[in-house]
C-alpha cells in the first residue's frame, strides 16, 4: 500500500505520522528534545539534537509500521512551529544554538520598533505582529547584542530549513513560515525590502521562499538508503504548524474559526482577504496563492493548567501527571460555573494577543474563605479559555463566525470543549485526529498526487465528530464573568509595569 | 549528661556490631562553653534531634535544627557550631564505619543485606546531597530508637534486626533526600536536569541504573517514565545526544575521529563510525567531507 508521511517539528517533540492515501493513520512515533534557558528571556534548542531525534523516530516508525507492513512511502511532507531563527555560516555550520518563539531576547528592539514610523508599514507587509518572537526582531537583536555572529552569519535560516537541507542539500522556506518572519511580503511572497532594511541583511541571506507544495529536490542518497525509502519518494515542504493544524481541522468557511490549545494557543481563520488590524494585534500568514490564516496566538494554553496541576494537584503516582490533571478536571466540574466568583488571568508567561504583553502576570481574583481546590482548578480552566475568547472577539470584527471546530490535548478534553460552547455561545466540532497539524500535511500530500482536485476539496473532506451545543444559562453567566476578565486585564496593565520595574 | 552511651572496645553490647562505632543518647542542661569544637567527620554519623534548637555548620554550610530533625554527616566534612557550644537541648547518635563510599562502589558493610543496584542508587543520593539534614518525617528517628533499645535489650535475634535496623536508617534517610531533591511532580523538570549532567560528561559511560540514581529514582520507574516522557529508552535517548554532539564536533577540522568517537562517550571509533551510519547513512568521514567545504 503506498502511504505518506507527515514529519511535525513541534516546540517540545517530533512527531512523525504514516497515513494511508484516504488519511488512515498507519502508524506514529514521537521523540522529544529540551528548551534550554541559559538566560531568563532566552529560549534555545540544540539543532543537532533535533535533526538527529527526527532521523530516529522516523527511521524507527518507518522500519515498524511501513516496511514491515510492505508499505510504500511516497512523499514526506513536512512542518514545523513558527518563529525559529538559526544563523549558520558559509559551511553551513551553526553559529549557536536555534532561538525557538518563545524566546523574549528581542524585547527591547521590539518596543523601539514598534513605536518607530516604520512599524506599520512592516505589520502592513509581513503580516507579523512587532514582537521578540519575530525573526525580523531576533536578528535586528542580532545585529545590536552579537555583531560578530551576525557578521559571519552567511544565512538566517528556520528550523525547517535546516533539517531540509540536511536531508536534500536546498535552502527553501516554505511560504507560510516565510509569512511568520516577520521578513516577507505577504502580497507579492518575496523578501520585503524595509524589513530586509531595518534587519540589515540582504536578500539572499534568507531562505528561497517556495509554495507549501513545492518539492526541493529528492532526499540525498544516504538517508534514502538509510531509511530504506524509493528513489522517487517526493519531499514536500509543507506549511507551519498553524496553517497545517487550520486546514486540518477543516475550517474552510469563512463563518468557520478553529481554536487550537496545546502548551500555546491559537484562534484562527482561513480567508482570502488578509485582516487588516490598526491595532496590530492580528497574524496574516500565507497558506497558498489564494488563502491567508489569520488570527492570534497565545502563551497560556495548556502550560497554564499543566503548572497548576503540578504545584497544587495530588499526585496518586510518582510523576503521573496525566492522572493528577485528569482527577483535577473532574473536581473542575463540580464547581459551578464562574467558580463561585473566582476568576484567573492565565498570564504566566506574559501575553501575546490580544494584549501583546510580555510583562503581563497571573492573577487570582475574587478569592473567598468558603473556596477550595475546585474553585481555583476551575478558575484556572475558565481563564484560559476566556484568553482564547477575547482574542475571537478581534476575529468577529472582520468575521461572522457561527461555528468552532477545536483540536490540540487541552481543548479536547470534554469538559473544556463544553466550556468552550458554553463560553463562545457558539457549536463546537471536535476534531476527529489525533494531530490536526499532520492531518493537514497529509491534506497537502494527497492534493499533490491527486486524491483530492485542490486543497480547498481536501479541507472540506475532513470530517468533525461530535458537536457540543452551548447551554444558554451557563452562557449567560460567563458572559458576565468575561466582562470582568476583559476589565481586569485592562485595569492591571500599569501594575503589570510597575511590578516588572521593581527592584 | 549521657543517657546512654555505647563505645566499640569499652562495651560488651556492641561485641557483634564492629562497624558500629559508637551510639548513644545525650542531654545537655547547660551550655558549657567552647564544649563544641570543629572536628572532621571520622565515620558515618547520624544524629536525632529529640530536644532544642541548634545551630551547627558542616562544612560551610549552616544548618538550623529542630526537634525530629536527622541530620547525615559523610566522613571528611568538617563538622562545628558557629557559636562554639552545644546548645541546650538532647538528641541521640550512632556512627558506624562504610566500607566503601565511592560514587559508583557503595558498600555499607558485610553486615549490610542492601542489593548491588539498592547501593548503588543509595550510594548516589548520599553524595549528590550537599545538604544533608533531611526534614522530619520521624522515620528516621523511630528508627534509630528502635536500633538503640534493641541494642540495649539484646531480644531474640539482636543481632540480625541491629542490622536490618541500620539498613533501614540508611534507607529512609536516602528516600528523604530523594524527595527533597524531586517531589514526584514535574518530570520535565528533573528529566531537564539529568540531561544537563548527561551533556556535560557524555564521555562518561552511563548505566541506565547511574542515570535513574542521579535524579534519585529506582530503575523500574525511570525506565517507564523516561519512555512515556520522551519516546526514547534511557540507553537510546543518550545514543541521540551523542551522535547530536559528534555531528558538532565533525564540523570542527581540527579534531580527528577517535578523540571525537571517546569524548562523545563511544568506547571505539569502530563503534562511533557504526552507529553514526546506522543513523544518518554517513560514515563520519563522509559526513566531515560534505559539511566542511572540503569536497
Amino acid at each position: 500500500m503506498d502511504c505518506i508521511i507527515s514529519i511535525e517539528l513541534g516546540t517540545n517533540a517530533v512527531r512523525v505520522y504514516a497515513f494511508d492515501l484516504q488519511g488512515q493513520i498507519l502508524g506514529f512515533a514521537r521523540g522529544t528534545y529540551p528548551t534550554f534557558h541559559p538566560y531568563p528571556d532566552y529560549s534555545e534548542q540544540d539543532p543537532e539534537q533535533i535533526f538527529i531525534t527526527m532521523l530516529y523516530v522516523l527511521k524507527n516508525l518507518l522500519n515498524e509500521k511501513v516496511h514491515s507492513k510492505k508499505h510504500k512511502v511516497i512523499s514526506i511532507c513536512f512542518s514545523a512551529s513558527m518563529h525559529s531563527l538559526l544563523a549558520v555560516d558559509r559551511n553551513g555550520a551553526p553559529l549557536g544554538s536555534l532561538i525557538t518563539w518563545a524566546d523574549n531576547r528581542g524585547q527591547k528592539e521590539a518596543s523601539v520598533l514598534s513605536v518607530s514610523p516604520m512599524a506599520g508599514e512592516i505589520y502592513k507587509a509581513t503580516g507579523t505582529p512587532i514582537h521578540p518572537m519575530s525573526p525580523l526582531v531576533k536578528i535586528a537583536w542580532m545585529k545590536d547584542q552579537q555583531p560578530e555572529v551576525f557578521a559571519q552569519t552567511d544565512k538566517f535560516m528556520s528550523l525547517k530549513s535546516y533539517i531540509i537541507q540536511q536531508l536534500t542539500g536546498r535552502v527553501v522556506l516554505d511560504h507560510s513560515l516565510s509569512s511568520a518572519t516577520g521578513l516577507m511580503n505577504i502580497y507579492k511572497k518575496e523578501w520585503d525590502p524595509t524589513a530586509l532594511g531595518y534587519a540589515g541583511i540582504r536578500a539572499d541571506q534568507l531562505p528561497e521562499p517556495v509554495p507549501i507544495n513545492y518539492c526541493p529536490g529528492k532526499l540525498l542518497n544516504q538517508y534514502r538508503v538509510s531509511l530504506g525509502v524509493p528513489a522517487a519518494t517526493k519531499i514536500l515542504v509543507g506549511s507551519s504548524d498553524g496553517c497545517f493544524a487550520t486546514l486540518g481541522a477543516g475550517v474552510w468557511d469563512e463563518h468557520k474559526a478553529t481554536i487550537t490549545i496545546e502548551d500555546s494557543a491559537a484562534v484562527r481563520v482561513i480567508g482570502r482577504d488578509v485582516l487588516s488590524d490598526d491595532k496590530r494585534r492580528l497574524f496574516n500568514y500565507v497558506l497558498d496563492d489564494a488563502h491567508y490564516v489569520s488570527g492570534g496566538p497565545s502563551n497560556s494554553g495548556g502550560v497554564v493548567f499543566e503548572w497548576f496541576a503540578k504545584q497544587f494537584g495530588d499526585f496518586r503516582n510518582a510523576f503521573d501527571l496525566e492522572t493528577c490533571m485528569e482527577d483535577l478536571v473532574k473536581e473542575a466540574a463540580a464547581a459551578g460555573p464562574g467558580a463561585e466568583r473566582l476568576l484567573f488571568l492565565p498570564y504566566l508567561l506574559g501575553e501575546r494577543a490580544p494584549i501583546w504583553n510580555a510583562q503581563a502576570r497571573g492573577v487570582f481574583f475574587g478569592v473567598n474563605i468558603n473556596h477550595e481546590r475546585k474553585h481555583f482548578a476551575r478558575a484556572v480552566i475558565e481563564g484560559i479559555l476566556y484568553e482564547m475568547y477575547s482574542i475571537e472577539r478581534m476575529l468577529l470584527e472582520h468575521r461572522n463566525i457561527k461555528e468552532i471546530s477545536v483540536n490540540g490535548s487541552f481543548a479536547s478534553i470534554p469538559f473544556c470543549t463544553q466550556l468552550i460552547a458554553d463560553i463562545f455561545n457558539l457549536p463546537v466540532r471536535v476534531s476527529a485526529n489525533a494531530s490536526s497539524v499532520s492531518m493537514g500535511a497529509y491534506l497537502l500530500a494527497a492534493t499533490d498526487i491527486g486524491v483530492y482536485k485542490n486543497i480547498e476539496e481536501a479541507s472540506r473532506s475532513v470530517t468533525l465528530a461530535e458537536t457540543y451545543r452551548p447551554n444558554v444559562r451557563d452562557s449567560r453567566v460567563y458572559a458576565g464573568y468575561f466582562s470582568v476578565f476583559e476589565n481586569l486585564t485592562g485595569k492591571l496593565a500599569g501594575d503589570f509595569e510597575a511590578l516588572a520595574n521593581l527592584a | 549528661m549521657n543517657l546512654f552511651e555505647l563505645q566499640q572496645g569499652s562495651s560488651r553490647e556492641l561485641q557483634l556490631f564492629p562497624h558500629i562505632v559508637s551510639t548513644g543518647c545525650k542531654k545537655n542542661n547547660a551550655i558549657h562553653l567552647e564544649s563544641f569544637r570543629e572536628t572532621v567527620v571520622d565515620f558515618f554519623r547520624i544524629y536525632n534531634i529529640i530536644d532544642g534548637k541548634h545551630e551547627w555548620r558542616v562544612d560551610e554550610e549552616d544548618l538550623n535544627l529542630y526537634p525530629g530533625d536527622t541530620v547525615l554527616i559523610l566522613p571528611g566534612r568538617k563538622l562545628s557550631s558557629p557559636k562554639g557550644f552545644l546548645e541546650i537541648g538532647s538528641l541521640a547518635w550512632i556512627h558506624f564505619k562504610i566500607d566503601s563510599l565511592e560514587r559508583a562502589k557503595f558498600f555499607p558493610g558485610k553486615w549490610s543485606s542492601l542489593s548491588e543496584s539498592e547501593r548503588y542508587t543509595i550510594g548516589n543520593i548520599l553524595l549528590m546531597n550537599r545538604s544533608l539534614a533531611p526534614s522530619k518525617t520521624g522515620e528516621a528517628s523511630r528508627i534509630l530508637a528502635s536500633l538503640q533499645s534493641e541494642l540495649l535489650n539484646q531480644g531474640i535475634a539482636f543481632h540480625t534486626r541491629v542490622n536490618q535496623l541500620l539498613d533501614e536508617l540508611l534507607v529512609a534517610i536516602a528516600r528523604e533526600l530523594a524527595k527533597e531533591a524531586n517531589p514526584g511532580r514535574d518530570f520535565s523538570k528533573i528529566f531537564f536536569q539529568l540531561e544537563q549532567k548527561l551533556r556535560d560528561n557524555l564521555a562518561r559511560q552511563w548505566s541506565v541504573e547511574e542515570m535513574a540514581a542521579t535524579v534519585g529514582m529506582g530503575t523500574t520507574l525511570f525506565n517507564v517514565r523516561v519512555k512515556s516522557y520522551t519516546g526514547f529508552t534511557p540507553t537510546n535517548y543518550l545514543i541521540n545526544l551523542r551522535i547530536a554532539e559528534a555531528i558538532k564536533l565533525l564540523r570542527k577540522q581540527d579534531l580527528n575521529l577517535t578523540d571525537i568517537a571517546l569524548d562523545t562517550g563511544f568506547c571505539s571509533s569502530q563503534h562511533f563510525s557504526t552507529t553514526f551510519k546506522k543513523l544518518t547513512g554517513y560514515t563520519p568521514s563522509e559526513f566531515r567531507k560534505r559539511n566542511t567545504g572540503d569536497t
